[in-house]
């Protein structure tokens, strides 16, 4: 059984799929530059326009199962995923209150976003994946793997993750945060962004007009530092390779890497490295972070809708805010450019040497 | 869907004199700085793991836990907001469910997947689900690391799991290595996707010919309700049938719908 990605929405700081795309394609950031959360610091930061993530929750999904062949999501499985789950309210009320007791426990913990939206939409099941920046490509992992062996028909992936000062005071705390719009890949970068999105993607075993196919995916596990990739980049590398091999693809059939690329130091060396070293400096590879910022546990399943958008419309976009690239050895475009675009790979990488990449293509 | 188990390590903190974190640096030579009682359990269940069976490097890890670890979120936002300090760089990575298990996979030497799903309902069971459809398509073997801590006090965790104050609330981790093929393994444990009612489980139950073993959350089943509980318990109940060398069927329950684990062990 093979898994298709049939309908998708998502909200982030440039607006909503189609508002992105506009932005993405226009090289215009869709950063901000804050100075509310850092004492006496500036910060670039992702920030949607939203009441409160509970509802938004509701809301994008509600978007997702409006377009979909769907009456309701009592046959689906729910895969959340989120790095920091219910942080945001569970701060919100303890630094009004200065204490614990007016959370409510369902709201509080890392699978709270799930509880609430198996609340609303009462589906078959549902569970939660928290691994940082790679929690929803894992879910997407998870969903096309489940799908091959017929556990589920339906299967709805949601990253989320909003703004909260854990996440923000803690990527400042390891000094990789950048106090202006990334960029991603080039030599003068400074670091990156943290930002907030939720984005949902309805998998499902047959194919429609639309459908753009989870071809394969493949994960791996540095163990080589806490914070830090293996600088031989290998533990990249082999994520790629694992899921272009699960594609039952070569690398030539790639038409353009949707990286990680965070602008951080360590990340950019190391996935250009592994960019290099795998498919040399034909294939196109670019970083949309630069317009949506790093959502961290939402960040694979929005570059999965941005990748299904890419194939869509059939052209690569520039490299935004890239001025001087540092690895030259890699081909990150200065321009858009029309092609036909029949795979993509989207690399997540997160803490811990935790890779997840997915390979995106036109349906077989 | 059936995983065969090869091996298992159970541990439960609080029925023993050992200090993890101590044992983690005497017995096991391991580097305990930076981490926290959370990641030190995973890491101390794998190890106790690593004693009985070999782990290869490209096994895949899954770490799984009911609510994760609530002790550090408390102390992350007290650091922020009662005492006004910069959020610790370690306290913020422990924040991440991806640090525990990466900890566990450089402390097993895994370089394979790594997973850390949490789920406040089925927590087990649906971590075998992921297992299951992924060894299908790898037929690699994958360690399993179930673990919950008690916070203390206990209160916040009770609200959490809901958990009346007279009940206690348990620090445990269980390992298990599982794989799909059967040879040499203890035992195997069977699941599937489906979700029961209360009168579909009584009637499914009716002729079953082993002990049918009942989660603390099911209340509305006449049976001798454990006075302690943590959300991975399903684990350790299979880790306990199988060190007794017993068959049995577990049922688990969350919001009136229930799931069924049948576990036998080899003789």
């Amino acid at each position: 059984m093979k898994a298709y990605i049939n309908n998708y929405e998502l909200l982030c700081d440039a607006g909503d799929t189609k508002s992105l795309m506009e932005a993405i394609y226009a090289n215009k950031s869709a950063i901000s530059i804050s100075e509310d959360f850092i004492k006496d610091a500036k910060a670039g930061l992702g920030i949607m326009q939203y009441d409160n993530i509970y509802s938004l929750l509701i809301d994008v999904t509600s978007k997702v199962l409006k377009q979909s062949n769907l009456d309701n999501f009592h046959n689906t499985l729910l895969i959340l995923a989120s790095s920091v789950g219910g942080m945001q309210e569970c701060e919100d009320i303890f630094y009004a209150q200065g204490s614990y007791t007016n959370i409510d426990p369902n709201r509080y913990s890392m699978n709270a976003l799930s509880d609430h939206l198996d609340n609303e939409f009462k589906f078959y099941d549902s569970r939660a994946i928290s691994t940082a920046c790679t929690s929803s490509a894992n879910a997407l992992l998870l969903a096309k793997r489940l799908i091959e062996v017929e556990a589920y028909d339906n299967i709805l992936v949601v990253g989320a993750d909003g703004l909260c000062n854990s996440t923000v005071l803690g990527f400042h705390s390891l000094g990789v945060l950048s106090n202006k719009q990334c960029t991603p890949f080039d030599k003068n970068r400074n670091g990156m962004n943290v930002a907030e999105a939720v984005s949902v993607l309805l998998v499902q075993n047959q194919k429609i007009s639309n459908s753009i196919q989870i071809k394969g995916v493949g994960a791996s596990s540095d163990a080589y530092h806490m914070t830090n990739p293996d600088p031989s980049a290998t533990g990249a590398i082999s994520s790629m390779q694992n899921a272009i091999d699960d594609a039952k693809l070569n690398i030539d059939d790639i038409d353009y890497i949707n990286a990680h690329g965070t602008a951080t130091i360590a990340n950019d060396n190391v996935e250009s490295l592994a960019v290099e070293k795998l498919f040399g400096s034909k294939t196109l590879v670019n970083s949309t972070k630069a317009i949506t910022g790093h959502t961290l546990g939402a960040a694979g399943s929005v570059e999965a809708i941005i990748s299904c958008e890419i194939i869509k419309a059939g052209v690569v976009p520039a490299q935004t805010g890239l001025q001087e690239l540092e690895n030259t050895n890699i081909n990150v475009p200065t321009q858009n450019i029309t092609m036909d675009i029949k795979n993509i790979i989207s690399n997540s990488f997160a803490f811990g040497g935790n890779n997840t990449s997915i390979v995106l293509g036109v349906c077989e | 869907m059936i995983l065969y188990i090869k091996q298992y390590s159970d541990f439960i903190d609080d029925n023993s004199d050992i200090v993890i974190k101590n044992e983690l640096k005497k017995i096991y030579k391991l580097d305990t700085r930076r981490q926290d009682k959370f990641i030190h359990l995973a890491i101390y269940g794998a190890q106790l793991l690593k004693d009985k069976i070999d782990i290869d490097c490209y096994d895949e890890l899954y770490v799984t836990s009911g609510v994760g670890d609530v002790d550090i979120v408390e102390k992350t936002n007290t650091c922020i907001y009662e005492d006004h300090e910069p959020l610790r760089i370690f306290d913020f990575i422990n924040l991440l469910g991806n640090t525990t298990s990466y900890y566990v996979a450089k402390s097993l030497g895994i370089k394979g997947k790594n997973i850390f799903q949490i789920s406040d309902n089925f927590t087990y069971i649906n971590t075998l689900i992921s297992i299951y459809s992924s060894l299908k398509n790898s037929k690699k073997n994958a360690i399993i690391c179930t673990l919950d801590l008690n916070s203390i006090p206990s209160q916040t965790i009770k609200r959490v799991l809901g958990i009346s104050n007279e009940d206690k609330v348990l620090s445990a981790v269980n390992c298990q290595k599982l794989s799909l093929d059967k040879q040499n393994s203890i035992a195997q444990v069977e699941f599937d996707t489906n979700i029961y009612t209360k009168d579909e489980i009584k009637q499914y139950i009716k002729d079953c010919k082993v002990d049918v073993v009942f989660s603390y959350r099911c209340k509305e089943f006449e049976h001798k309700n454990s006075r302690f509980f943590f959300e991975t318990m399903a684990a350790y109940k299979v880790n306990s049938s199988i060190k007794k060398q017993q068959d049995i069927w577990y049922i688990d329950c969350y919001e009136n719908r229930y799931k069924i684990l049948k576990i036998k062990s080899f003789k």
